[in-house]
């Protein structure tokens, strides 16, 4: 067949020939990719003529013309088209052809199957390696912000490592997770959190960015409805890079780099001063109707020789100066290194590669490294039979501290802790002599220089076994078997000599978590073209999943020896336990997708769900969809307009449902481990609800894709998500002796409008400049809720966003006093001074931002290019959850506070919002849940910007090199905040609570990659 | 050739795994936890009822029940204690200025109740046990019943003004449970309802309990006994006080520790003169939040015996053994910390009720009934086991009750009894020896009562504030 076309090809090719003897030319010339690499079977065409030819195995053609010149248009799948001009005199082209930037051809992975960007009915977004390669984070979903409408993803602690949320069209859950699902290479895998005694992490920091070919995010019912019970909060596909045929190709990429913390010095929150924090202690003394000389005595009984003063409490000498915060930050250090192979042969393909990642925060201790690597490798013996096995090693090792108001939270502790009291204490050790009256001796430069422990080591194994078989025509059977294995060990450990451990001599924890996934996937997918018109495919499948993790923890106490750390050295083992945790899915599902000639697509899909997580009565359940798209630019009427390039409507509809709560919530449980004097006891842990079943949530989409202009290309979206039976832990009557019950309860909706748009402003050879963005505008609401919910700073309530904040309206301070001041209720007319007369309410702030999204612009110039990437969100608040403890006006005797108290009021008449200080607190002036500790989130920043310059082939090739480039990277480099006094990092997580973590990164880094 | 693969291997395959879902999947979704069992099913032996039994004590543990805060509040309410310069839990009692959102009113009601739940479980299984053994399960109910009536003791004092506040004792105490429902959102019963549940749970427990327990880990009939001496105290009951206590000095299960080994009894898990205690091992030890390091210098060390308690104890009396020199402390810190809670290791116990309460809880009750030569040989034996060289207590009338309640006041100092005592008899607390920001606090007060948690008034519509606390 294929030798009969290239029969026919030359045959005609020949008469052509003949018949335009009398002038004609010969054009040699190679067709390479943007690497250099040759295109092999690309199509050179005689632009406006059926002459042509293809190129060969190493990327050359040649071509006898007519005439003097002509124009060959260059097609190869995947790239796009380019015209080049050729002439007699102009006949040796080198012609390299870059990867499609029109989007409408790319090859898209969805649910269970792949298609063309065309046929979507669905919202789909794409994220290709390029976008994700060399990006200095510890794991791909850091990546997403800022480049998918609709997605947001952020961490919230700068932690390495640390856990990312995300959240695709918003939250669609109370009580139950609002993750979207991970599926890598086909399979639904674990993500998030699965430590014991880590603060944050994150298991799919295991997966090297690298080594992904696509990240591909589902959004709307036509995509997620074919993962049912667990596709509700969208779904996150993740391909992993895959060989191609041809010369091997290696590829070495290393970069180092530097990380600050990514709010510059000015914005941070600032510890006191020796001399400010003596100012205060006396003050604050004073406040309570002490003499100055008595405030002196306690000072010196705090800290003795600290500070030397004259009779009144005159500073004259301060004698012991530390900077807590200063001697915990650093400039942490980052390196990565990647090395991969890939190719293969008709019969064999492969991609190898192993990498190292490194990365450390700006605070000392905290740090990652990554060991990783893969082997994905795909025999195909014969056109009909394929096997493909991907497997990937890797171990992550995180070094990590404590956020929230715990002692152990350098960054919590680092501002209490006095400025005089020393770092050092005269045997050269950290000092510890301050437990007595000093949160228990806490002190972190010590406790993170060794003398403590909080780590945790992870190897997660993958391995994805498949074979296809074309059974008949258009019909083929797949079977796909997956395990993802996780491993934990962790390693807690406290000092004898101060801070936590302190009374215990000593003491640890080791945790080992394993964990087991497999799943077993068995799909028949047929496809057949009737007629010629109709184009129908489908696909049925039938899908197990069983996941069980088993965790051991042990701890000990009373500890010999600092340095000697394991369990066999404590004197005293206090705890020895293990459990497990299962749950198990079985599923059936199927898709069918019809279009008639290729202008109007259906596509329906429905999967049946059970699982072990719901209760007996509501075991199963069934979910659907239905997705229309019409490309208009393939009407006839169309076809004349100039200006449109594509044009396509898709809308849909559909339900699935969301399954993210604990494994056995259903059950009423009665829990063992409540022991008492050495005999075991149990206890109620569980109410139970035999009724408990997944979230149903039903989506909307419409949405229009455009290409205009030749330059121009978008897609506007409209999406409503309703979110009902919504997984509630609804809060009861602690007299029944919990606090809550999970049930079905209420509902909500997400709704918004996303826009992106894409231009290639300038589009030469030489040089190239585009632009893009994406804004989102999501609105949620609350839609049904019997009664208001009031969970910590918020409130749930029918008719309002989710996380609206409801607090106590603070009305700053008192000018004659210095006393605080609240507004008596939502009319904010009246004042009062006590905060029992004070009522919280609703005053339309939230930790949902209004819009945001991200903006990118790309430059490029011979081989230089300068790329840059902001991420922006506005009208979301955030929470300072430890203010009310570090800047509490002296509530916490004898804490030291920050700077911000240095703007406290003193006398009468003064101005401020920061009562006056006191030891032992200013008339509730640092009560919980009050506006005072509310910030303005919305902020700009420059996420990525790298300039980059690829070295010419004509001068890497004489080294032997196929490519070679070296960048210049800064990560978080400038951040705007629409509050110029904010103290905090405006990228804080999804709930807007911001519990002292580990500060964001800033990051400038340098890379070499080279390919061979 | 392929096509007879395709139909004799192939193609059954694919269609029986499709079909795998009908056949597997109920056994494949039906799983239990590790740790935990059926509710409905939890009790079903004796030793079933042992382990609820336990888990019910293991709740009074907790660092917001006899743990630590339902100690140490009503103290650092009291005039026996004051805050350390750097004292920082429980300041806001001290102060008196705790509001709706305090987290520890909202710890002690969620954990008391929970308790109550545990002691329900027990009380309400309806399981049947082999005749050989009915007393040892009517015994685990008698333990249940006791805890009950105890938990909402302690409920109506710490959330609800005392017993006398209305002459009717008809102001609002706590909600009563008695069965589990999880929709159920309780009013305030009154205090004198609430109180008649307590006295019927612990005379329930009284006749459940039949078997001797050495073990003062645990509840016993003398347990039930001596709370329901102190329930009757509290209500003037003075005739059943001095008949429960009685019934439990005369027992013979208990003596009064020697004066030399007095003040060594606080180290120990126990003494002979332990009716109930909540123990500690190293396990269920509290850490950091355990109620001795509220006051030891190796914990938190937030609060102090304040001079009002201790300037009252003679010179040589054995129990200013329970107090520690800390040099660090200077002016008016004093110089001496709360030692009887000493061990920095492993969490000392929580003596619930000991049988010098009993003594004096006769005292009170033989002197209200006019039987004041029995009142003073009582409230002597007590002083006399301090200092063996003290004088015996002769006064008569208010004075004889004076002397009682000092008495009272340094026998169980320390042990969360000095407020409600002063509630119970209508004083204010007036403390002279005073670091906090509020030195007097006059009876009657709104603030002597704990807020109801908000977020309960937030679940329960049928929940009531107390007055003072906004709405």
């Amino acid at each position: 067949m294929k030798h009969a076309k290239h029969f026919m090809l030359s045959a005609l090719f020949s008469i052509l020939t003949i018949a335009v003897l009398h002038a004609q030319f010969t054009v040699q010339g190679t067709v390479t990719d943007a690497t250099g690499d040759p295109l092999i079977g690309a199509t050179i065409l005689v632009k406006g003529t059926t002459t042509g030819t293809t190129t060969d195995i190493d990327g050359s053609f040649e071509l006898r013309l007519p005439g003097q010149e002509a124009t060959l248009l260059v097609t190869y799948t995947g790239y796009a088209d380019r015209e080049v001009a050729v002439s007699s005199t102009n006949n040796n082209v080198s012609i390299s052809l870059q990867e499609a930037v029109s989007e409408l051809s790319e090859v898209i992975v969805v649910g269970y199957g792949e298609t063309r960007k065309e046929a979507l009915t669905g919202s789909v977004t794409s994220l290709r390696s390029e976008q994700i390669e060399q990006v200095p984070l510890a794991s791909v979903e850091q990546a997403l912000q800022g480049n998918i409408a609709g997605l947001q993803s952020v961490m919230g602690n700068g932690q390495p490592g640390a856990n990312v949320q995300v959240r695709i069209r918003g939250i669609g859950s109370i009580s139950a997770s609002s993750e979207p699902l991970y599926v890598i290479d086909g399979i639904p895998v674990t993500s998030g959190d699965i430590t014991r005694t880590n603060t944050t992490a994150n298991t799919m920091a295991s997966l090297n960015p690298n080594d992904i070919e696509a990240v591909t995010v589902l959004k709307d019912a036509a995509a997620t409805s074919i993962y049912g019970s667990r596709g509700a909060n969208g779904v996150i596909l993740i391909t992993t890079k895959s060989g191609r045929s041809g010369k091997p190709r290696i590829d070495l990429k290393t970069q180092v780099g530097f990380n600050g913390w990514a709010v510059s010095d000015s914005r941070r929150l600032k510890p006191l001063t020796a001399e400010q924090y003596t100012e205060m202690y006396l003050e604050g003394w004073m406040n309570r109707g002490e003499t100055v000389q008595r405030a002196m005595e306690r000072f010196n009984g705090h800290y003795p020789g600290a500070v030397d003063f004259g009779p009144n409490g005159e500073i004259q000498r301060i004698n012991i100066e530390s900077d807590w915060i200063d001697a915990i930050t650093r400039t942490g250090f980052n390196q990565s290194y990647d090395l991969s192979a890939s190719g293969g042969t008709d019969a064999v393909s492969y991609y190898a590669s192993g990498s190292y990642f490194s990365q450390e925060a700006p605070i000392i201790y905290s740090g990652l490294d990554r060991y990783s690597s893969r082997l994905n490798l795909k025999v195909k013996p014969n056109e009909k039979f394929t096997i493909s096995n991907n497997l990937s090693l890797s171990r992550l090792e995180q070094y990590g501290m404590s956020d929230g108001s715990f002692w152990a939270n350098p960054l919590y502790t680092g501002y209490f802790l006095a400025p005089v009291i020393p770092i050092y204490d005269d045997q050269g050790r950290f000092y510890g002599d301050h437990q007595s009256f000093f949160m228990g001796g806490n002190n972190p430069v010590g406790s993170l220089s060794g003398d403590d422990n909080r780590q945790f080591d992870q190897i997660r194994i993958m391995d994805n076994l498949s074979a296809d078989y074309q059974l008949a025509k258009g019909l083929k059977f797949r079977t796909a078997w997956a395990f993802d294995m996780i491993n934990v060990q962790e390693f807690f450990y406290r000092n004898p000599r101060y801070g936590d451990g302190r009374n215990v001599n000593g003491y640890a924890t080791e945790t080992a978590i394993n964990e087991l996934n497999w799943i077993g996937t068995q799909t028949l997918n047929y496809s057949k073209t009737f007629k010629t018109d109709h184009n129908v495919s489908a696909l049925v499948g039938y899908e197990a999943q069983k996941n069980r993790r088993k965790g051991v923890i042990t701890t000990g106490e009373q500890y010999p020896n600092s340095e000697l750390r394991t369990l066999q050295n404590a004197a005293n083992p206090t705890q020895a336990y293990s459990d497990f945790t299962e749950y198990t899915f079985s599923s059936i599902f199927s898709r069918v997708d019809y279009n008639y000639q290729l202008k109007y697509y259906l596509s329906g899909s429905v999967r049946r769900d059970g699982s072990s997580r719901f209760g007996r009565n509501n075991r199963y359940g069934t979910f659907w969809s239905v997705g229309l798209s019409w490309r208009m630019d393939q009407e006839a009427f169309l076809q004349d307009v100039s200006f449109i390039d594509d044009l396509k409507l898709r809308t849909s509809y559909g339900t699935n449902g969301n399954a993210g709560i604990g494994n056995y919530e259903h059950l009423p449980l009665f829990g063992f481990g409540a022991d008492y004097d050495g005999s075991p006891g149990g206890v109620p842990t569980e109410i139970g609800n035999v009724n408990l079943t997944w979230e149903t949530s039903t989506n909307f989409n419409i949405g229009l894709d455009f290409g205009l202009f030749n330059f121009l290309s978008g897609t506007v979206e409209y999406f409503s998500r309703e979110s009902d039976n919504l997984l509630l832990a609804r809060p009861i009557s602690s007299t029944t002796g919990f606090t809550s019950l999970t049930q079905n309860f209420g509902a909500m909706r997400n709704s918004g409008l996303e826009l992106t748009l894409n231009a290639n402003i300038i589009s030469r050879d030489n040089f190239s400049w585009g632009v893009g963005g994406n804004i989102t505008f999501l609105k949620n609401e609350v839609t049904r809720l019997d009664e208001d919910i009031i969970d910590g700073t918020k409130i749930r309530k029918e008719g309002y966003d989710f996380q609206t904040f409801y607090l106590y309206e603070y009305a700053g301070v008192d000018p004659a006093t210095g006393t605080p001041l609240w507004y008596t209720d939502e009319s904010e007319s009246t004042m009062t001074g006590n905060i029992n007369d004070a009522t919280r309410f609703i005053s339309g702030r939230s930790a949902t931002p209004d819009f945001f999204g991200g903006l990118n612009t790309n430059l490029a110039f011979k081989g230089i290019t300068l790329d840059a990437q902001f991420v922006y969100s506005f009208g979301n608040y955030l929470y300072d959850t430890e203010a009310r403890f570090l800047q509490g006006d002296g509530s916490l005797t004898p804490r030291s506070q920050t700077q911000i108290n240095l703007q406290r009021w003193r006398e009468p008449g003064d101005i401020t919002d920061v009562p006056y200080f006191r030891w032992g607190g200013n008339n509730n002036s640092n009560v919980a849940n009050m506006t005072r500790w509310l910030k303005d989130g919305s902020h700009i920043r420059l996420r990525n910007v790298t300039l980059a310059y690829s070295l010419p082939n004509t001068l890497v090739s004489k080294v032997g090199f196929r490519s070679a480039r070296i960048y210049a990277r800064g990560v978080n480099l400038w951040t705007w905040t629409k509050d110029k006094d904010l103290y905090m990092d405006p990228e804080a997580a999804i709930n807007g609570l911001v519990e002292s973590p580990v500060p964001n990164l800033k990051t400038i880094s340098f890379g070499l990659d080279i390919g061979f | 050739m392929k096509k007879i693969i395709f139909k004799t291997f192939i193609y059954p395959v694919a269609v029986m795994l499709l079909l795998m879902t009908a056949s597997c999947s109920e056994e494949f979704l039906e799983l239990q936890p590790s740790g935990a069992a059926d509710l409905n099913s939890a009790i079903q032996s004796l030793d079933d009822y042992k382990a609820a039994v336990n888990g019910m004590y293991s709740g009074l543990q907790s660092a917001n029940y006899y743990g630590r805060y339902f100690i140490l509040v009503p103290d650092v309410m009291s005039d026996d204690v004051k805050q350390n310069a750097q004292a920082n839990r429980a300041r806001d009692f001290a102060d008196y200025v705790a509001n709706v959102q305090d987290g520890i009113a909202a710890g002690m009601f969620n954990t008391i109740y929970n308790v109550i739940n545990r002691a329900n479980t027990v009380i309400n299984a309806e399981t049947e046990v082999p005749a050989a053994v009915q007393n040892q399960k009517d015994q685990y109910r008698g333990e249940a019943f006791a805890v009950r009536a105890l938990a909402h003791f302690d409920l109506v004092r710490i959330f609800a003004q005392h017993y006398g506040f209305t002459s009717g004792n008809s102001h609002a105490g706590i909600p009563i449970v008695t069965v589990f429902d999880q929709e159920s959102k309780p009013a305030r019963s009154t205090v004198a309802e609430v109180y008649t549940q307590i006295i019927s749970d612990l005379e329930q427990s009284v006749s459940l309990m039949t078997i001797d327990q050495a073990n003062p880990g645990r509840i016993s009939k003398e347990t039930a006994q001596a709370l329901l001496a102190r329930v009757n105290l509290y209500m003037g009951n003075w005739a059943r006080a001095e008949q429960f206590a009685t019934s439990v000095i005369n027992s013979g299960n208990y003596s009064l520790l020697s004066n030399d080994a007095y003040a060594d009894s606080w180290n120990q898990q126990y003494s002979s003169e332990s009716i109930f205690s909540i123990f500690f091992r190293s396990d269920d030890d509290n850490g950091s939040d355990a109620l001795g390091r509220m006051y030891i210098v190796e914990g938190y060390g937030d609060y102090l015996p304040s001079q009002d308690v201790v300037g009252l104890i003679p010179e040589g009396d054995a129990r200013l053994g329970i107090f520690k020199e800390d040099p660090n402390l200077s002016g008016v810190l004093g110089t001496i910390r709360v030692n009887k809670y000493p061990n920095p290791a492993v969490q000392n116990s929580t003596p619930v009720v000991r049988l010098s309460e009993m003594y004096l809880i006769r005292a009170e009750a033989r002197a209200m009934q006019g039987n004041e030569a029995g009142a003073q040989e009582d409230v002597t034996l007590i002083r006399q086991r301090g200092l063996p060289t003290a004088d015996a207590v002769t006064a008569t009338g208010q004075g004889l009750l004076d002397e009682i309640e000092k008495e009272r006041r340094i026998e169980l100092m320390f042990e969360g009894h000095r407020l409600w005592d002063l509630m119970r008899k209508k004083q204010g607390v007036f403390r002279t020896d005073c670091t906090g920001l509020t030195c007097e606090i006059s009876y009657p007060n709104d603030r002597f009562v704990a807020p109801i948690p908000q977020r309960e008034v937030d679940a329960n519509p049928n929940m009531v504030q107390n007055p003072g606390y906004g709405s």
